[in-house]
């Protein structure tokens, strides 16, 4: 009955809403701005109900434990969360640095007449649907990876170490070009706005373009650190593309990235369709949604954080 | 003398360092932009390919998708799906979106403006996987009594009306073409809210007190003369929001799940991006041409809304 008044009642608030701009304009806004804080609070206490039975069975074991075991209906989520933190750890040390040589090409390096041209390309990449991504890494880039990291660990190590081109590492990598424009939009954002006169005392004292440099991006520290956790977040978040080359291995849990993992999105949309046969597998689902939840939260709060503090 | 030629050896450093470290800068810019070009060179070969052998252009745009053992096929259904849920999901996310927009960039001394410009700030970032299981667990929960008490009675009473219009309206199943578009929705909603707003916050304070004091009610100072000052912008958010949301895949998979068929859009509804996932992952051949194929399509659809907005824009 509460989801039906729910659905049922979002049509005359919008309506209401509408109305009211004309009425009380300031009061039709609010109502805008109350459907959207009450959306993620809404979001947040649905997670928590459907994820409660699971919880309220195994506690707080159920983010602890590295066992999915479906027939067994034990569920744990520690594996998907280690996989999460992996490839995102290596996205981040890959994308991080092409950001800021995206926000420094941009603004120092190429002409006036080009620098449209490649901040149309960055912001492409953005855009591109996420599932074409996931398509290439699974036919090109899965399978380039494994030979160049096995040539390499060949000659270094006389072994194969990446034993399929589906791992986390693969994973990471592919994370990485899809988050750059984030991190780089926030860092270009901040390396716009520093001032002029900065700038021109930067020259004065005969600094070349490369000292430059590294003096602005000292300056705009604070854009670099929020524009981290920005990409940090939709790195954390991506489901499709790294579903398609992580290898979904729900069972065996494993620190190495050169092996097949899984991350706490990419279980949710693998294992999600066959959720219902089984008793407690849809909760731990959602309690899985639920810690992606907050993390979002949580890591989105640090980010507005800092790039409002460091505001110039 | 010597003073002099150490103050050039060191000029001389500084420049080599300056020539390394600038090189390094653009390698590592450029190095984010190439993969780019490589996706997409990979997805037209491959993909212009497999709609040739398909059956040709006009046959894969509408015909139904190969089954294993097909040698031709479409993605007909996915066509139809994507641009009913796409529009329907961009509709909604601009006419919420906009005044949202205008509320969090025009309103900033507000309190509850900052609470919403947070909030709008923190959707915008949320993983899509995690929208589209908040709206499964919604309409799992709304479905049942929304059938019984309104949609059921609903259908019976417009019938009449002709066969047609039970592909629109009807008794919903838990996967359904509105879910989708409930997701797409609840993406686009902060999309174009915060370019919205940033675009109101950057009119300038004489152009503002000049909007006000001709236009008689706030309401036309915000919505008819200052919309004017900004229409450029919020149109490219407009469209590039749906560019976003017609290749999103993640929201849709336990909203509108999928289908083969043209079915109606109360039940799965079929989506490009969801058959791309899908027959990506299948091992037959002639499916993994499919998905080339609608990625192809998918991703024409995507650049053409992209260069229409860069130019407007």
């Amino acid at each position: 009955m509460l989801g039906f008044l729910l659905v049922v009642l979002l049509i005359p608030y919008l309506i209401a809403a509408y109305g009211l701009l004309f009425v009380k304009l300031r009061w039709g806004l609010r109502l805008f701005g109350a459907f959207i804080v009450a959306t993620i609070a809404l979001l947040t206490a649905m997670f928590l109900v459907e994820a409660y039975p699971i919880i309220a069975r195994d506690g707080i074991a159920v983010f602890l434990e590295a066992r999915w075991d479906p027939v067994r209906e034990s569920y744990g989520v520690l594996q998907a969360l280690v996989g999460t933190v992996l490839t995102s750890a290596v996205a981040m040390a890959l994308a991080m640095p092409m950001a800021i040589g995206v926000a420094v090409t941009i603004n120092e390096i190429l002409p006036a007449r080009l620098r449209g041209i490649f901040g149309s390309l960055v912001d492409l990449t953005a855009t591109m649907p996420t599932v074409i991504f996931g398509l290439w890494g699974l036919f090109v880039l899965g399978p380039f990876l494994k030979d160049a990291v096995n040539s390499v660990s060949k000659s270094l190590v006389g072994d194969e170490v990446m034993t399929s081109p589906y791992t986390l590492f693969t994973a990471g990598v592919l994370l990485a070009i899809m988050i750059t424009p984030y991190a780089a939009a926030v860092i270009r954002e901040g390396y716009a706005l520093v001032p002029k006169p900065v700038e021109e005392a930067i020259y004065a004292v005969g600094a070349t373009k490369f000292e430059a440099a590294l003096i602005k991006l000292r300056y705009v520290r604070n854009y670099i650190l929020g524009g981290f956790f920005l990409a940090l977040g939709r790195a954390m978040g991506e489901t499709v593309a790294v579903a398609m080359v992580v290898g979904g291995n729900f069972s065996r849990f494993t620190t190495n990235i050169f092996e097949s993992g899984i991350t706490i999105s990419s279980l949710i949309a693998l294992q999600f369709p066959n959720a219902a046969a089984y008793q407690y597998m849809v909760p731990a689902l959602f309690a899985g949604a639920l810690l992606l939840t907050l993390f979002g939260l949580a890591i989105n709060a640090v980010a507005i954080y800092i790039i409002q503090r460091g505001q110039i | 003398m010597t003073a002099e030629r150490k103050a050039e050896d060191i000029t001389a450093v500084r420049m080599v360092i300056n020539w390394l470290g600038l090189g390094l800068f653009a390698l590592l810019g450029v190095a984010a932009v190439v993969p780019l070009f490589f996706i997409i060179g990979d997805v037209y070969i491959k993909g212009i390919d497999a709609i040739n052998s398909l059956g040709g252009l006009r046959h894969f745009l509408i015909e139904l998708p190969p089954t294993p053992y097909d040698e031709s096929g479409g993605i007909g259904p996915m066509l139809v799906g994507t641009l009913y849920m796409t529009a329907l999901g961009a509709l909604l996310g601009i006419a919420v979106g906009f005044p949202l927009g205008v509320y969090i960039g025009e309103m900033r001394k507000e309190k509850f403006a900052n609470v919403a410009r947070a909030g709008v700030n923190v959707l915008v970032e949320f993983p899509t996987i995690v929208i589209g299981l908040f709206v499964y667990a919604v309409m799992s929960l709304a479905k049942e009594d929304l059938n019984q008490y309104l949609l059921g009675p609903l259908s019976n009473a417009i019938s009449p009306l002709g066969e047609w219009i039970t592909w629109f309206i009807g008794p919903l199943d838990g996967f359904n073409a509105y879910a989708g578009a409930a997701a797409l929705a609840l993406i686009m909603i902060p999309y174009v809210a915060l370019i919205t707003a940033s675009a109101y916050a950057s009119i300038e304070q004489p152009l503002r007190e000049a909007a006000y004091a001709t236009a008689g009610r706030e309401f036309n100072a915000l919505f008819v003369v200052l919309r004017k000052a900004v229409s450029r912008a919020v149109l490219t958010a407009a469209l590039l929001g749906t560019a976003k949301i017609a290749g999103e895949t993640a929201p849709l998979l336990f909203t509108a799940l999928g289908n083969l068929y043209y079915a109606p859009f109360t039940g799965p509804t079929a989506a490009v991006p969801l058959w791309v996932w899908y027959a990506a992952q299948t091992p037959y051949e002639v499916q993994i041409a499919s998905a080339y194929g609608a990625a192809a399509v998918l991703l024409t659809i995507i650049l053409i809304i992209f260069i229409v907005a860069r130019i407007r824009g």
